[in-house]
């Protein structure tokens, strides 16, 4: 009887907790479904907050408040604190309001789990370059170059490659920025004019004066109106004392282009070298004696005004062996004379050594008085420094 | 074509039910198998109930945290600094709806949640009523979303014990089972709140229940990781906290550490001290300034969170930040302190919510704080303040909650790095026995206390040197004698010491007590022609052996049944240690308590 009774109690035990499981597993699917539910839509609205506070972090950005922006950028991260873009921008926004040491630290962080990436490696260079550390800027400059970009890799890279070009140029590292440009003038495609114009531009300014010709020549292949190319290729040629080619160049520019500051003065140098230098092909002998009589005046008139006007003024430096500018007068005055005497066979032969007269009065007269002035000065320092007379001192 | 079966037979079942249905074999099938899962005691039973108490708390905590975080957005709004006034007034007037709340509809969900359980458990048999679980969720959901500067772990707790206190209540689980349930759900809670299933079992083992109970730590265990994966599901499989990697390159480095483990327990008793000395004199308050203590501490809150909001509410994202170096060694050091206040202010005004995060914060500042000084004086040290703050969260966390091997793994196992376990044990050690010796009572225990209710202390139990036979026994007492032995010798044996017990050893492992009397009787009747052996005397037995170490409590259940008791050798059944009786083991307690 007992153990009857046992037993039911046990069955009734046992229906009593089938019943009670049975009620947990609906309840369990019911709160798993709400669960899910909340959570989801906790979720969707945590994403969207994150994101609203991102773009609002862009907007400042691109406003010039990037405190503004670091606030609204950390409040994103709040949101989605992994989330590499939100880090990046903000690290980007300290960067540019000059927290730098936090903006590196971002940015290391974010660079140890993509060590390739090139956004990054700009920006840490671009940061370096803010706490003037050249190794560092040099190095993250590389690793962008030769990192990996998503969009659109070899623009970047080439827009990369200009920035640290600039940079060095600024920094006065010419050597260093003439491999630097040459590499980025030998990546630019060759049908992008505007990038040509750009890698010249910056030959031009690293002095590399052939190639940066070379390429303003390909831009003008490309466009042959292209102003910048017409007054870069001109000064190249300036440069490489091609005065004929300078005013080529110059003279297909428009007005208005041809008579800014530089371009008008090297116009005017040419112009002045191509009909006063004696050394220029298919001259007469009668037209080349005629030229270095010219020349001798100019100068002898410079030289003995700039004696004039700076009688009793200290000359800055030494004057070198015999240039003093009186017996420089003298010697000039000697060379008129001669000249005047001379047949005109013998003029020719004396048209270096006088030449190189006129040079070093010129020189001469720069050290006391300055630069020239005149485009007929500019022109005879230029044209006696091509007979071989330049010794300094004297800069068109 | 079936063949039938005779009439009770016992094929008869199974060949009359084969042609019904398939159906009526499910059923069969399905209520053995019921039958077998849900028999009363059974240990299948409750480890499958062990899994759905996770389940069920492990939601409930996504609902919980999930709750927070939307109260948060919708009071303070989405900005980490919310405008002045907002702070100020938020975390205040919440106050008064707390206050309202924990007053009027759910009283019992006061307080942190850990006390209240362990009361529960000792008391009312692991009774946690369901409205507490409500209660405990929706004011701490709103006190900690307010900005009140308190931790959900320790209410997931309370939460996880009451869910698993219903389900053993509707499910009729016996007394003894339902003391049990409360912690596996305890457990459970605080796993999922905290993302650290192993730092929970420990946490539930050496603060409410206080023993390694096997019967127990397999729910326990099971619970506490089906709650985890539960709120993973959910919530993603992410730590607290995302912590760098880190190493200890030299051991002169463990000084550095051992400076912190003194900050750290110096902070912690400076911190237990004014909660102790607080709360007894806002206790005595006439009952009308509880309803204006929350806002007050709301207010005290906000006022420290217009200047610095991180102290305001959890302050996970923060530790993050001091995990990861992003504050300077000074904002640290103001930061622990004003954590410190803000912590203070809400915990004592009555506000529910938890001690768990609030301790952590002020350990990640204080280990930061600590580890900048350091590197400030000391560049050589490899150890980032990152580092330092991680190890200071488990060194302030030994101070204050007093549960050291939960420190320790605690933070073993939210940074996934086993390489610092050294340094998180010297410096948790450290605190632990700083804050021990100037503070006797743990502070869950002295909070039950002040609230008029005496629980056994964990840490006093777990400190308690228990007494053990060979402290009671006596050696070389007992005479022994073996059955061969010829009576007349052994009674001569036996005169020469008439106080000592007779112990006759007739086998290996088994000894028995010889009568004096009948011993000089045998040895009277033994003749030259025919020697009377020990074995032929009356005897008592066998005497239920006991081994020197074994606690001395325990063998009080044999010692009133036999004059004397063996005391043998584990190693060496046969031979005699010594010998023990009840005056022997009073004896033994009173000395213990006289001393």
């Amino acid at each position: 009887m007992k153990s009857r009774s046992t037993l039911t109690n046990r069955a009734c035990a046992g229906y009593a907790r089938e019943a009670v499981l049975a009620s947990s597993l609906i309840l369990l699917v019911l709160m798993f479904a709400l669960t899910a539910f909340v959570t989801r839509q906790y979720h969707k609205r945590v994403h969207e907050l994150g994101d609203q506070w991102f773009a609002k972090g862009d907007a400042e950005l691109q406003g010039g408040g990037a405190d503004a922006a670091i606030a609204d950028y950390r409040n994103g991260l709040a949101f989605s604190p992994d989330n590499s873009v939100f880090q990046f921008h903000l690290a980007q926004a300290l960067a540019a309001s000059g927290h730098t040491g936090e903006a590196e630290g971002y940015l290391r962080s974010l660079l140890s789990a993509s060590p390739g990436n090139g956004e990054i490696n700009l920006t840490l260079a671009r940061v370096a370059v803010r706490r003037s550390a050249m190794a560092d800027a040099l190095r993250y400059y590389h690793a962008a170059i030769y990192g990996v970009w998503e969009d659109d890799p070899i623009a970047q890279r080439w827009r990369v490659r200009r920035e640290l070009c600039e940079y060095l140029l600024g920094r006065g590292a010419a050597s260093q920025a003439e491999a630097e440009i040459i590499a980025l003038a030998n990546n630019t495609p060759k049908d992008q004019v505007a990038q040509i114009d750009t890698a010249a531009n910056l030959l031009l300014r690293a002095q590399v004066w052939s190639r940066a010709e070379d390429e303003y020549r390909l831009a003008l292949a490309g466009d042959r109106r292209d102003q910048d190319a017409l007054a870069g290729a001109g000064a190249a040629a300036f440069q490489l004392g091609r005065y004929s080619e300078a005013i080529g160049f110059f003279t297909r520019l428009p007005q208005r282009g041809r008579s800014s500051g530089d371009i008008s003065e090297m116009l005017a140098t040419s112009r002045a070298v191509e009909s006063g230098s004696p050394f220029l092909r298919g001259l007469s002998p009668a037209d080349k004696a005629g030229r270095l009589r010219r020349a001798l005046a100019d100068s002898e008139a410079r030289l003995s005004d700039c004696v004039q006007k700076s009688a009793g003024v200290a000359v800055p430096g030494q004057e070198p062996a015999g240039s003093d500018p009186q017996a420089l007068l003298t010697e000039i005055r000697k060379a008129q004379g001669a000249l005047k005497r001379a047949s005109l066979a013998r003029s020719l032969t004396l048209m270096d050594a006088d030449m190189n007269l006129v040079f070093e009065a010129e020189s001469a007269a720069a050290r006391r008085c300055g630069p020239p002035s005149g485009a007929a000065d500019r022109a005879l320092v230029l044209i006696g420094r091509e007979a071989g007379g330049d010794r300094g001192g004297a800069s068109p | 074509m079936t063949h039938a079966a005779p009439q009770g037979s016992p094929a008869a079942v199974p060949a009359a039910a084969e042609p019904r249905s398939i159906f009526a074999r499910s059923r069969t099938l399905y209520r053995e198998w019921m039958h077998r899962l849900v028999a009363p005691h059974g240990d299948q039973f409750f480890l499958v109930l062990a899994v759905l108490i996770g389940i069920f708390s492990g939601l409930a905590v996504v609902c919980f945290r999930v709750a927070i975080e939307w109260t948060h957005l919708l009071l303070l709004g989405s900005s980490l600094t919310p405008s002045p006034l907002r702070v100020l007034l938020v975390p205040s007037l919440c106050g008064i709806g707390i206050a309202l709340l924990v007053i009027h509809a759910f009283p019992r969900a006061r307080g942190s949640g850990v006390n209240q359980t362990k009361t529960a458990v000792y008391i009312s048999n692991g009774y946690v009523p369901f409205e507490t679980v409500i209660g405990k969720f929706i004011t701490c959901a709103l006190a900690i979303g307010s900005g009140q500067s308190l931790g959900p772990e320790d209410p997931s707790l309370q939460m996880g014990a009451g869910i698993a206190s219903v389900m053993g209540r509707r499910l009729r689980l016996s007394q003894e089972k339902l003391r049990l349930i409360a912690p596996v759900g305890a457990a459970a809670g605080l796993a999922a709140a905290f993302n650290a299933p192993v730092s929970a079992v420990l946490f539930v083992i050496e603060e409410v229940i206080g023993t390694w109970s096997a019967g127990a730590l397999g729910a326990i265990v099971l619970a506490a990781v089906s709650s985890v994966v539960t709120m993973r599901w959910f919530l993603g499989s992410e730590s607290l906290f995302r912590v760098p990697p880190s190493e200890l390159s030299h051991p002169a480095e463990l000084l550095a550490y051992a400076v912190l483990g003194v900050v750290g327990g110096v902070f912690a008793l400076l911190f237990l001290k004014w909660i102790a000395a607080a709360r007894p004199r806002l206790q005595r308050l006439p009952p009308r300034a509880q309803y204006l203590m929350p806002a007050a501490a709301g207010l005290l809150v906000g006022a420290i969170g217009i200047w610095l909001p991180q102290v305001m509410g959890a302050g996970y994202p923060i530790i993050d930040q001091a995990l990861h170096g992003e504050y300077v060694w000074r904002v640290l050091l103001i930061l622990a302190v004003l954590k410190i206040l803000a912590t203070g202010f809400s915990f004592l005004s009555g506000t529910p919510g938890g001690m768990f995060a609030p301790t952590l914060f002020i350990g990640a500042m204080l280990g930061g704080a600590v580890g900048g000084v350091e590197h400030h004086f000391f560049p050589g040290l490899t150890s980032t303040v990152g580092t330092f703050a991680l190890v200071g969260m488990g060194t302030f966390f030994a101070g204050f909650l007093r549960t050291p091997i939960t420190s320790v793994f605690m933070v073993v196992e939210v940074s996934g790095n086993y390489s610092m376990i050294v340094p998180v044990m010297i410096s948790t050690l450290i605190a632990y026995l700083i804050s021990r010796q100037f503070q006797k009572v743990p502070l869950f225990d002295m909070l039950t206390r002040q609230d008029g209710v005496i629980l056994p202390s964990i840490e006093e139990r777990r400190e308690h040197v228990s007494l053990v036979v060979e402290d009671a026994m006596r050696a070389d007492a007992a005479i022994i004698f073996d059955p061969d032995e010829p009576a007349a010798a052994a009674a001569q044996r036996a005169g020469a010491a008439p106080e000592s017990p007779l112990l006759l050893r007739p086998r290996l492992g088994e000894w028995r007590l010889l009568d004096r009397e009948a011993l000089q009787r045998l040895a009277a009747m033994d003749e030259p022609s025919a020697p009377r052996m020990v074995s032929e005397a009356t005897s008592k037995g066998p005497l239920p052996l006991i081994f020197p170490d074994e606690p001395l409590d325990e063998v009080l259940r044999w010692a009133g049944d036999w004059p004397v008791l063996p005391v043998v050798s584990r190693a060496d059944l046969g031979r005699l240690e010594g010998v023990l009786s009840l005056a022997d083991v009073l004896h033994a307690f009173r000395k213990a308590a006289a001393e």
